[in-house]
């Protein structure tokens, strides 16, 4: 039980971690580590919730979460790649085109 | 007949539709020949319908138009000794000037536009002339002023000519207002608009309506054939190549109002105030267009002030009652000013575009005597010279004026005669300055040769030239051993009745008198405007300069427009377009929308551009969306 709890603190702790990492860092190489810390984070407490109820569910959901991450990083590192390539620039401020 | 007179009308339109379609396409030798063939095929069939008539009237319905309640308008056809001649004249003169036009429009690249749009003009001509309902009438009248404003503007690149074609264009929409009028007028009275129907039942109208009718075609009529007060246009319209001016402002569209007035005849005939103000106008405008002719410097300007006369002295004969004079003198107008703008032409093409009199000179006439001569017939018809087709068909004019009942109508006969003597002076002055002595201009000119003008150019100025002298046998008068063939033919139209017989004494004096006052006229030219002539110059001199710009500028009656109607117009445009539409409406509108500009300023800083910024609120959001499920969560 007091487990349960501690892992969910956790958990909580990587999210928030990783959500500074995405929100302080320019480089979009280290935005993409926060939001995979982000996603691991939420795998974190799935297992712990899927451990505390003895449902499988959790751990299936933990499977997906990582096959849709690596394909996730695929993408975001090709897209950076080719940021890379087209402005010689992975500072995620250059792209500011948008602005108002 | 149905088909002749459906391709009698039908050939000039499939020839237009071939220009416009397939003009680009095919080469110009074959876009040229199907223009005339549509043309002289139209006049074939025109013979041929007039031929097989008899002089008799019918009616010939094609189809339906279009058709609302009770109120349906008809494609049909009236076919009675009057349309029949108008469509062999239209047909005739535009065959002519088609065939001229090959020649004139030679080195010109718009002669697709060119071809097409003259097409069109001669359908929309045969339209008025043969139409029985006057929608479809309308349609012709419209069709023609259309293709006027097209070829008046024709070379429009040049802003002069494109305002020329729009002014024309605008002027005669004011008369077809009145037109328009009467239109719905005919319909609300006789529950019909065809012709021979209103003709025929014109005894039910009341004198009063009976002058409201003939003023509201007069007006229509004045817009059309370029009377006063709506003249200035025809001058303008000069802009236009030159056979464009001898077929449409000379020999036929202007013609169509004179010829309105004698299509519905009898719907005004019995209104003896209607009939005088035709014949006023008519008068007037025939003095008015002899006087400007007299000053002109611009060889086309002194034909198209003519016009103006001549079509003055129709409408006197319409406000006579005699509109087989009328007619007449339309046909041999036709022939003789077509012939006269044809020559014209020749002469400006063979002096690389040159248009002022006082450049041109005796070496014309020995480098083009193929036009010398005809423009000799053409010039002594229109001075009403004996025994030319013009002196037969004003004389008719005169005489009928004189014998009409009342004072009045002598005094217009008085200035009618004048007019005729101002003709014959304006006339030959153009001719010796154009064809005798020398130059004004002779240093400038030597360097410029006369460039003989192409075989079918000059090859149509001799029929026009033999029918501008011998178009008299078609109605002469009986003093002069004719049988008048076309007072005959003429007695079915309604209002066309005989006035009478003219007593000899009466016909031959205005024969003399006419004959006395056209050749004074020319002696008169001669000595003012021959080789060695006092006045041989382009102003008057000294003290007669005002008189001079009076002449020349046709009474002011352009700048009258220009300073009291237009001129107002343009004011109050530019105070609606300036004070109320730029500064009332726009201004309110832009005021309304920079309020929302200033909320929106405020809204724009969000947008920073930052992806951190973005995500930052993105989680705000988030976490503010939870803490509520959160806080229900816990309530529940």
């Amino acid at each position: 039980m007091a487990v349960y709890g501690q892992v969910i603190l956790l958990g909580m702790m990587l999210f928030v971690i990783g959500g500074a990492c995405v929100l302080i860092r320019r480089n979009l190489i280290m935005i993409l580590i926060g939001v995979e810390i982000m996603l691991n984070a939420a795998g974190i407490v799935f297992i712990a919730a899927s451990l505390r109820w003895g449902a499988l569910d959790g751990q299936a959901f933990v499977i997906f979460i990582m096959a849709v991450a690596a394909a996730e990083v695929a993408v975001g590192l090709a897209l950076i790649v080719y940021c890379q390539g087209r402005s010689g620039s992975i500072n995620a401020d250059t792209y500011n085109t948008l602005k108002g | 007949m149905k088909p002749i007179l459906l391709l009698l009308m039908l050939f000039p339109l499939l020839g237009g539709l071939f220009s416009a379609l397939f003009g680009r396409r095919v080469s110009r030798w074959t876009v040229e020949r199907v223009a005339c063939a549509g043309v002289i095929l139209s006049f074939i069939m025109a013979l041929i319908a007039f031929d097989s008539s008899g002089g008799k009237h019918q009616i010939i319905t094609f189809f339906t138009w279009f058709q609302v309640a009770d109120f349906s308008v008809l494609m049909d056809v009236r076919f009675d000794p009057l349309a029949a001649f108008m469509a062999l004249t239209v047909t005739f003169v535009s065959s002519l000037i088609h065939i001229y036009s090959v020649g004139y429009m030679k080195h010109d690249e718009g002669y697709v536009r060119y071809f097409c749009y003259l097409n069109l003009f001669v359908f929309s001509m045969l339209v008025i002339t043969l139409a029985d309902n006057l929608v479809f009438l309308f349609l012709g009248w419209e069709g023609v002023g259309f293709c006027s404003y097209g070829l008046i503007g024709f070379w429009y690149k040049d802003m002069k000519n494109a305002s020329a074609g729009r002014k024309a264009f605008l002027l005669t929409r004011i008369g077809d207002v009145a037109f328009g009028i009467a239109i719905g007028l005919f319909f609300l009275i006789f529950n019909s608009l065809s012709i021979t129907y209103i003709n025929g039942h014109a005894d039910i109208l009341t004198p009063g309506t009976m002058t409201l009718f003939g003023l509201l075609l007069l007006w229509a009529a004045a817009g059309k054939s370029a009377q006063l007060p709506l003249s200035v246009w025809l001058p303008d319209a000069m802009a236009g190549p030159t056979p464009v001016s001898a077929l449409i402002h000379a020999a036929t569209m202007v013609t169509a109002g004179v010829y309105l007035l004698m299509r519905l005849f009898p719907v005004f005939s019995g209104s003896a105030t209607a009939m005088a103000f035709i014949a006023v106008a008519g008068t007037l405008t025939a003095f008015y267009g002899a006087c400007a002719a007299l000053m002109q410097g611009d060889i086309k300007r002194v034909l198209a002030y003519s016009t103006i006369s001549q079509l003055g002295y129709m409408f006197l004969a319409v406000g006579a009652g005699n509109i087989t004079a009328g007619m007449f003198h339309l046909v041999t107008h036709a022939f003789f000013k077509a012939l006269l703008f044809l020559a014209a032409g020749c002469v400006i093409h063979a002096l690389h575009e040159e248009q002022n009199i006082f450049r041109m000179g005796k070496k014309l006439r020995l480098a083009l005597p193929g036009v010398y001569w005809p423009f000799l017939a053409g010039a002594a018809a229109l001075s009403a010279l004996p025994p030319t087709a013009g002196f037969f068909s004003k004389d008719e004019i005169l005489i009928s004026t004189f014998l009409h009942a009342g004072i009045f109508y002598k005094f217009l006969w008085f200035i009618a005669i004048l007019t005729a003597a101002l003709t014959a002076l304006y006339t030959f002055r153009l001719f010796f300055i154009v064809f005798t002595g020398e130059s004004l201009y002779y240093e400038e000119e030597s360097e410029k040769s006369v460039e003989k003008p192409p075989p079918n150019m000059i090859a149509t100025l001799w029929p026009l030239g033999v029918l501008a002298i011998f178009a008299g046998l078609l109605n002469l008068p009986a003093g002069w051993g004719g049988g008048g063939w076309l007072s005959e033919y003429f007695l079915n139209i309604p209002g066309a009745a005989h006035h009478g017989e003219i007593p000899h004494s009466v016909e031959n004096g205005m024969a003399i008198a006419s004959a006395v006052i056209g050749i004074f006229g020319i002696i008169c030219a001669w000595f003012l405007y021959g080789p060695k002539g006092l006045l041989r110059r382009p102003d008057l001199p000294g003290a007669w300069g005002g008189l001079f710009d009076l002449l020349r500028e046709a009474f002011y009656l352009d700048w009258l427009y220009r300073r009291y109607i237009a001129w107002p117009f343009e004011k109050m445009a530019d105070i609606l377009w300036n004070r109320v539409d730029r500064e009332g409406i726009d201004r309110g509108l832009y005021s309304f929308a920079n309020t929302f500009m200033l909320f929106s300023q405020i809204l724009r800083e969000w947008t920073s551009g930052r992806l951190s910024g973005y995500l930052f609120m993105l989680f705000m959001g988030l976490t503010v969306i939870l803490c509520l499920l959160a806080i229900n969560f816990s309530i529940l």
